[in-house]
């Protein structure tokens, strides 16, 4: 059987269409996992075609094979110990150097490949035309014309890449050729290595060894100390040719050589259109138009979203709740049945109606934003207010999201290069007011002291948001990364892929916040049924009572809100019996309970995805700390406020 | 702004007029370990030699938006103050 199997890797640059190609291969075949240990994205898919079952894994988008960012060392060294039958090289056809020199990477690692010469038609729009014979034959490598977005030349792909399999059509490729003295070096050291057996061929590990990579370096030593030693000579000697490092000096001529290619594979027309997308790239990075640009897509999507999430959310949570009483039917309002509705389905509920409304929308809007474009030049107009909490403008992003929940937020701080700034903009992005926030600083603060009330807090919450933000910043150790970021030219993106990367995150989601949110629920109505609670009110009556000056009950509530935060509010009707909380609670309670709510803790939910990518013990003490500062704050708040008021 | 002089006359990148070309000379590791950012704006396509268009700045010293090698890059600020480049004329 193994004949007929065959192993197919993606690979090429951020926003080539490399996913739009995988989803065309891969239809509803496909998951996304982790790579083993690593916090790095790994989708794979499935696919039958001309007798052969294929797999086809879809790297990360990367501009090189170095080790800058786990990506990339993820990349080359998939391909060179795992093998794939074939790599596919997406690439831009109309950025075509910058391509061409991850390609020539590719190539230097020896690994049978096709290329797919990818966006056809935006390059004609720019008035660019590529010569594919010219660029087969100085390559050496088959490269198949594709417009993925409309899935043009997607078949004639997979059977060129087949074919490259069934041919035999290996290590054929033209080498890069660097300058003389690089090559000489080259050829020494390779001369140097034949007796040594290594995952990656020699050439490729002498050009790293010169180039200085640790990675390389670190495994040759263990081979072979001599060889390391040899390099670091030579690559000395070309420093002292070439004025620059030799790392430097190699990337520069890899460069030259894309270049050439480039150059002589392309022909410049001027463009059909006095291109549109030019115009709307300069009016949203505008330092006028792109601010207001950036403020009115903000408030439309928020708009749209809070709209539509709260129409969407009490429909189906009158429909959800209205099956209540076949339930109460089935298992009687005794103490089981009062746990399956009250604890699992109440559960479930809770989720579902957080799920559909909010966060489907969501990420579809992301992704709109993300594969067009937009996000991008977001994070061009951010980058300097995130510099002043220390990130870069890429962390506007999961803040942006955390507005409509925090899970998803916290997952894609992984957008962000190290792990530092992955954990300070996690951090951050936790304390940003979500949706259910949200329903309690309208419901409670909004309704009965005023609009202008809650737009204060959420105005003191950006505040915090920075504050806090900046504080972390000098305390996490390391060193902050600028920003360096290509954004591509506007384009229209492919549906099916938004709706597919959409249903992906949704279902990673459900998988982490559903079993957590329904063991809580029920675990909080098996506290609520035993007496427990009342316990509990007590227990914390001296923070709650003494301290924050607010009713005992809302000790309770307050548990409640862990699950998720709204349910501090809806507990609260519930417990005191009434919807007027004006009746109930004076306005300084009602700030200092609001305060407490927005910062007091991640929900549940969020602590599982922060859990996931940063481990127990960071994601512990973020928690106790957000507690322990929603508490000061509240006690300080109700002292001020009461002086004031 | 400090001005680093090598053999010629540069400037880093951040002094340029919007609209004004410079090839890059060198690109200073600046403190502490610099070496990853270095080989990062290598790999994208900055390279001595290699021409570098400023197309415009994001306000309040934000970030720049440059052309280089046909594609265009957003470049923090802190990054771009230490590339130094030869004004083309």
């Amino acid at each position: 059987m193994t004949e007929n199997k065959l192993l197919i890797a993606l690979a090429g640059n951020a926003n080539v269409g490399k996913s739009v190609i995988f989803n065309h291969l891969t239809g509803l075949h496909q998951h996304i996992g982790n790579w083993p240990g690593k916090t790095v994205e790994r989708a794979e898919g499935t696919l039958h075609f001309k007798g052969y079952t294929i797999d086809i894994v879809d790297l990360p988008g990367i501009y090189s094979l170095s080790t800058y960012s786990l990506e990339e060392l993820v990349s080359r060294k998939y391909i060179a110990v795992e093998r794939p039958d074939v790599v596919i090289n997406v690439v831009d056809a109309s950025v075509l150097e910058r391509n061409l020199f991850f390609t020539l990477q590719l190539m230097e690692l020896e690994t049978p490949m096709v290329i797919a010469l990818n966006q056809m038609d935006i390059a004609k729009s720019k008035g660019i035309q590529v010569d594919i014979k010219k660029l087969e034959q100085l390559l050496g490598v088959p490269v198949m014309p594709t417009v993925a977005v409309k899935g043009v030349g997607i078949a004639k792909l997979l059977e060129k890449a087949i074919e490259t399999v069934e041919k035999g059509l290996v290590k054929k490729h033209a080498h890069v050729r660097y300058g003389e003295e690089v090559e000489e070096k080259i050829g020494a050291l390779i001369e140097k290595m034949k007796n040594a057996q290594f995952v990656y061929p020699p050439r490729y590990v002498a050009i790293k060894l010169l180039e200085g990579d640790e990675e390389i370096e670190r495994e040759i030593q263990r081979i072979d100390p001599q060889i390391v030693f040899t390099a670091k000579k030579l690559a000395a000697k070309i420093e002292c040719i070439h004025g620059h490092c030799c790392s430097t000096v190699i990337t520069s001529e890899r460069y030259e050589a894309a270049g050439c290619i480039a150059r002589a594979a392309q022909k410049l027309v001027s463009p059909m259109k006095p291109s549109k997308v030019e115009r709307l790239h300069n009016f949203t990075t505008h330092k006028v138009t792109g601010y207001l640009m950036l403020v009115f897509s903000l408030l439309l999507i928020f708009y749209f979203i809070f709209t539509f999430g709260d129409y969407t959310s009490g429909f189906l949570s009158d429909l959800l709740y209205g099956l209540e009483p076949f339930f109460a039917s089935a298992f009687g309002t005794g103490l089981v049945g009062n746990l399956i509705w009250g604890g699992v389905m109440e559960g479930l509920i809770a989720g579902i109606t957080i799920v559909l409304p909010y966060i489907i929308p969501f990420y579809i809007i992301l992704y709109f934003l993300e594969n067009s474009g937009y996000l991008s030049r977001i994070a061009f107009l951010m980058d300097n207010v995130m510099h002043k909490i220390g990130l870069h403008g890429k962390a506007f992003i999961p803040m942006m999201l955390g507005f409509g929940c925090n899970v998803p937020a916290c997952l894609g701080c992984r957008i962000m290069e190290t792990q530092r700034e992955r954990l300070l903009a996690a951090f951050v992005t936790t304390l940003v007011p979500c949706a259910a926030t949200t329903v309690i600083i309208l419901g409670l603060v909004g309704d009965f002291l005023g609009i202008h009330w809650a737009l204060a807090l959420y105005l003191f919450n950006l505040v915090i948001i920075f504050v806090l933000g900046r504080l972390a910043f000098r305390v996490v150790p390391g060193e902050p990364t600028a920003l360096i970021m290509e954004m591509h030219d506007y384009r229209w993106p492919h549906t099916k892929t938004i709706l597919k990367q959409t249903w992906f995150r949704v279902a990673e989601f459900i998988k982490i916040a559903f079993p957590l949110i329904i063991v809580g629920s029920l675990v909080l109505k098996l506290a609520e049924v035993s007496g427990v609670l009342e316990t509990v009110a007590a227990v914390l009556s001296p923070v709650t009572v003494v301290w924050l000056g607010l009713p005992a009950i809302t000790g309770i509530t307050l548990i409640f809100g862990v699950l998720r935060k709204e349910l501090s509010l809806v507990m609260l009707a519930a417990l005191l019996g009434t919807t007027n909380f004006a009746l109930v609670l004076t306005p300084v309670q009602m700030i200092v309970f609001t305060l407490v709510a927005m910062f007091y803790i991640p929900c549940i939910a969020t602590i599982a995805a922060l859990v996931r990518d940063f481990g127990w013990k960071k994601s512990l003490f973020i928690t106790v700390f957000e507690i322990a500062f929603a508490i000061l704050l509240g006690g300080v708040a109700l002292r001020l406020l009461t002086l004031a008021m | 702004m400090e001005k680093r002089n090598t053999e010629k006359n540069t400037l880093p990148l951040t002094a340029l007029k919007q609209g004004e070309a410079g090839t890059v000379a060198s690109i200073s590791g600046g403190h502490g370990k610099g070496g990853g950012f270095e080989k990062r704006l290598m790999d994208m396509g900055l390279t001595p030699g290699t021409t570098v268009t400023v197309v415009k700045s994001a306000p309040f010293h934000g970030p720049l938006e440059i052309l280089v090698r046909g594609s265009r890059l957003a470049l923090g600020r802190g990054m771009a103050e230490r590339i130094f480049v030869e004004k083309e004329k």
